[in-house]
């Protein structure tokens, strides 16, 4: 077992915000599901989704599990015990992050997982000028730690860093990262949005930067990468003049064939758009 | 009373004499198998004798028509040449289209089945005075079009031609039957009618069938016709199958060396966008077709060849040459010699790496060497030189060779492999692998579930096999109505739609659920007759190199297909097929096939 899982942790309550930051929309997606999709190109293995009990959430692509939180309100390490709880026998390794982070790159969150890969308990980013406890890497072995530590009512994942090997991660050793260096050079994986400001900032933001390519029929004239803004697939296919339908598929970075139009893009990204009729 | 659409009959020839007889064919057996690939293959149950040798006298090779040739929907006019393979000793069937199938069908027989020899080059004719043979003499050694134009210019009006090239006269493996310049390309058939001394056969209509409800066929027909504009044929139609290579070398689908990339970075220098602008480009279509998927080019100097996806995969990336003129020159050759451009660029692309390797002495083959491959082609079509050889196939050339060559022998049952790479089209793989055919993209379209978006084309598992199942079965009745894959994007309720189809031709009651048990049994009819002639377990699987080098891919994924998971798919495959465990039915199922 050598695969690596996510864990979005959605069950906060979003106090300062005033509303459920899962549902967010950010150029055309929610929060949440953003989250996931960045996640999953990443870790390969399992995605699995943290909420209070109940919670209502965001359509989510099929193959996401959602765990309920036993307690509401405990915080994250409540969130990041069930996550790992349920990820455990299943990838040795996880990204937990929280759901509001619409900057976050796989480029970030390949270079935090490497670091559990390589050893520690946690890989822990120091980042923006702070820990980011919300944005690291977690052996799966820790569950019972966590959950330890939710008895105890301690909280705070200091208490947990304390009971680990953790390496940390400051912005000179990300930034080490050739890949990351140069598609998230301001580390602005960690930007979370925890207030109405913060919110409305980041959808000023533009949509990242992105290049498509239309193939045979789609092109229309169009042939070689151009240059596009797009936060999903579905986006691109609109700059592209097209729609993901039964004909015309998506190929993000020549890997993984989509019609989901709602996979989120980052910058870098290429989007490939060929028919899918591949007869021959 | 015989159901519409069909005669009831096939015509058996002995090529050695010309005597012939009328094989009755029951309603029953007609709704059982169809026509096409489905009725040659209980064809050749009925009138193979065991363990022939294909290329011996009593080998039968057949032309099997269908009840919906000579009707007015769209991509009809085709038939099915069936017999066992030389190059896989495995049952082969192999589509071709145009005029041929509908003047054939009017010769009054479903079918018309081949035995025997010449004990000189000839022609078969058939008419509606049933067939003679005719000295083909000044026809040796000429291109099929060219014998075609010859033959029918003799003949007078009327009669369509069928022929093969200097490569089936010589008996290479992976040779070709031609008509109006399309081939009825896999398996070497080219080879069979050669081995029968026969340079081609002519027909000639002479009798008339309706359909059951010509008012009903009509209107299927107008509605088709409209349909088939619409988006689902737009790549065809505007580039053709060509329009393949940049996507699947995007994507890393595109076979590269033999085999030893899935990138070619001189793609774009082969790509339907540059050739089409670059070189003067006529489209054309079949009879009966209103897709047009024909695209031709003119390579400079002025030869024209007809281009598609297979023939510049196999004779450009998959040797390694990117010079878009010696990839049209390759092609056109290819078409003079009747050769099947996938295994001749699979068995010269093995050769190159032998060469490579030092296997095999010949210093002047090398991966981007134009000229070496022109200079195989020929080699091979006049069976010369390193020609001898390679005019065997991948797998007997391999055997001869050693030195673990077969590791890289891109072959599946001695068929090589189309240009869709297994280790990142996962479904296909497994496809490639089961298939009766050996490797191929027809007979198994499970590319297309690597490519909806459905599934982790880097990651096969059990849905995997249930889209090869489903494309091999719409394969089976689309190749039996017949009705041109590439018209298959049109149908939302495929089996019921073509059940449609069938009812309004035949009269018969046909439901969409009948034509799925049909699809299956036409699938394990092939599956059965492969039994027959000795098929083993080890024989649905897939080469060394593909389950044993890691491929990268754009994304920085490494695909792999590890024999574990071929394994495990392949188990799905034949629980799914209610086989064995070892691929092999049980008796009940033997049953339903009407094969005594």
């Amino acid at each position: 077992m050598s695969t690596t899982a996510g864990i979005v942790l959605a069950g906060g309550r979003s106090s300062r915000m005033g509303t459920p930051k899962a549902a967010l929309e950010w150029h055309g997606s929610t929060l949440l599901r953003r989250t996931v999709g960045i996640v999953s190109r990443a870790a390969g293995g399992p995605v699995l989704v943290v909420r209070a009990p109940g919670q209502a959430l965001p359509d989510l692509p099929p193959e996401v599990d959602v765990v309920d939180d036993p307690t509401e309100g405990l915080g994250p390490v409540q969130g990041l015990a069930a996550g790992l709880a349920a990820a455990a026998g299943r990838a040795e390794v996880a990204f937990a992050c929280s759901t509001d982070l619409p900057f976050l790159h796989p480029a970030f969150v390949r270079r935090v997982l490497r670091a559990a890969e390589e050893g520690a308990d946690v890989g822990l980013p120091v980042a923006r000028g702070y820990p980011q406890p919300l944005a690291a890497a977690y052996r799966t072995t820790l569950a019972s730690v966590a959950e330890r530590l939710v008895t105890e009512r301690r909280l705070r994942p200091a208490f947990l860093f304390e009971q680990c090997t953790v390496t940390r991660l400051d912005e000179a050793a990300l930034r080490a990262d050739p890949m990351l260096a140069a598609l998230d050079p301001d580390l602005d994986s960690v930007v979370n949005v925890n207030e109405p400001a913060d919110y409305q900032a980041a959808r000023a933001r533009p949509a990242p930067e992105i290049t498509i390519q239309r193939f045979g029929a789609l092109a229309d004239g169009h042939r070689g990468p151009q240059p596009a803004r797009a936060a999903t697939v579905a986006g691109a296919a609109a700059a592209a003049g097209l729609a993901l339908d039964g004909h015309v598929v998506a190929a993000l970075n020549g890997d993984q064939i989509t019609r989901d139009g709602q996979v989120p893009l980052v910058t870098g990204d290429t989007v490939f758009f060929l028919a899918a009729d591949a007869g021959g | 009373m015989v159901a519409g659409g069909y005669f009831g009959r096939a015509l058996v020839v002995d090529a050695g004499t010309a005597a012939a007889s009328v094989l009755p064919l029951s309603d029953e057996l007609l709704r059982a198998y169809i026509g096409g690939a489905g009725l040659g293959a209980w064809l050749m149950h009925a009138l193979g004798p065991p363990g022939v040798d294909p290329l011996a006298p009593e080998a039968p090779l057949a032309f099997v028509f269908s009840p919906l040739v000579g009707t007015p929907l769209t991509t009809s006019a085709k038939f099915a040449v069936v017999a066992k393979s030389p190059l896989t000793g495995m049952l082969n069937d192999a589509l071709s289209s145009s005029h041929f199938a509908i003047s054939g069908k009017l010769t009054g027989y479903d079918a018309i089945v081949v035995r025997g020899a010449c004990d000189r080059p000839s022609a078969l004719l058939v008419d509606g005075d049933g067939a003679r043979l005719t000295d083909a003499a000044d026809l040796r050694g000429l291109p099929a079009a060219e014998a075609e134009r010859r033959l029918r210019e003799r003949l007078g009006r009327g009669w369509r031609v069928a022929a093969i090239g200097p490569a089936g006269e010589r008996g290479v493996r992976y040779a070709t039957i031609s008509h109006d310049g399309r081939h009825a390309g896999r398996g070497g058939l080219g080879a069979v009618l050669g081995a029968k001394r026969l340079k081609a056969v002519a027909v000639k209509a002479a009798a008339k069938v309706a359909p059951a409800d010509p008012q009903a066929v009509l209107v299927a027909a107008r509605d088709l016709r409209a349909r088939s504009f619409g988006p689902a044929t737009a790549k065809y139609r505007e580039l053709g199958t060509l329009a393949n290579l940049l996507a699947f070398n995007a994507i890393s689908t595109l076979p590269t060396r033999n085999f030893q990339a899935a990138t070619f970075a001189e793609a774009p220098r082969l790509a339907a966008e540059e050739l089409a602008e670059m070189r003067t480009v006529t489209r054309n279509s079949c009879a009966s077709c209103t897709i047009g998927c024909e695209h031709i080019y003119r390579a400079r100097g002025g030869q024209r060849a007809r281009v598609e996806y297979e023939n510049v995969f196999a004779l450009g990336p998959m040797c390694g040459v990117s010079d878009p003129d010696a990839v049209l020159a390759a092609s056109g050759r290819c078409d003079e010699l009747g050769l099947d451009t996938i295994s001749a660029g699979g068995t010269i692309a093995w050769a190159m790496e032998c060469a490579e390797r030092g296997l095999i002495d010949a210093p002047w083959l090398r991966f981007g060497d134009a000229d070496a491959l022109i200079r195989a082609l020929d080699e091979i079509g006049a069976r010369q030189g390193l020609g001898e050889l390679l005019a065997e196939g991948t797998r007997r050339a391999a055997q001869r060779v050693g030195g673990g060559s077969d590791a890289f022998a891109l072959q599946v049952k001695g068929l090589e492999l189309p240009g869709y790479e297994p280790r990142t089209m996962q479904a296909m793989a497994l496809g490639l692998a089961v298939n009766s055919r050996g490797a191929d993209h027809n007979r198994s379209g499970a590319y297309e579930a690597d490519l909806s978006g459905d599934l982790d084309r880097l990651a096969g598992g059990r849905r995997h096999v249930a889209a090869a199942v489903e494309t091999e079965d719409r394969a089976a009745v689309m190749d039996s109505l017949i009705l041109c894959k590439f018209l298959r994007g049109v149908f939302s309720e495929p089996f019921d739609e073509w059940a449609a189809l069938l009812s309004a031709v035949t009269g018969w009651d046909t439901s969409g659920a009948e034509l799925r048990q049909t699809a299956r049994r036409i699938v394990l009819a092939k599956r059965v007759f492969n039994l027959r002639e000795g098929w083993r377990p080890q024989d649905d699987w897939l080469p060394d190199r593909l389950l044993s080098e890691p491929l990268p891919v754009a994304s920085g994924r490494v695909a792999t297909l590890t024999p574990e998971r071929l394994r495990d798919m392949i188990d799905g495959y034949y629980s799914a097929r209610g086989l064995d465990g070892e691929g092999r039915p049980d008796q009940s199922s033997l049953a339903d096939l009407r094969l005594a």
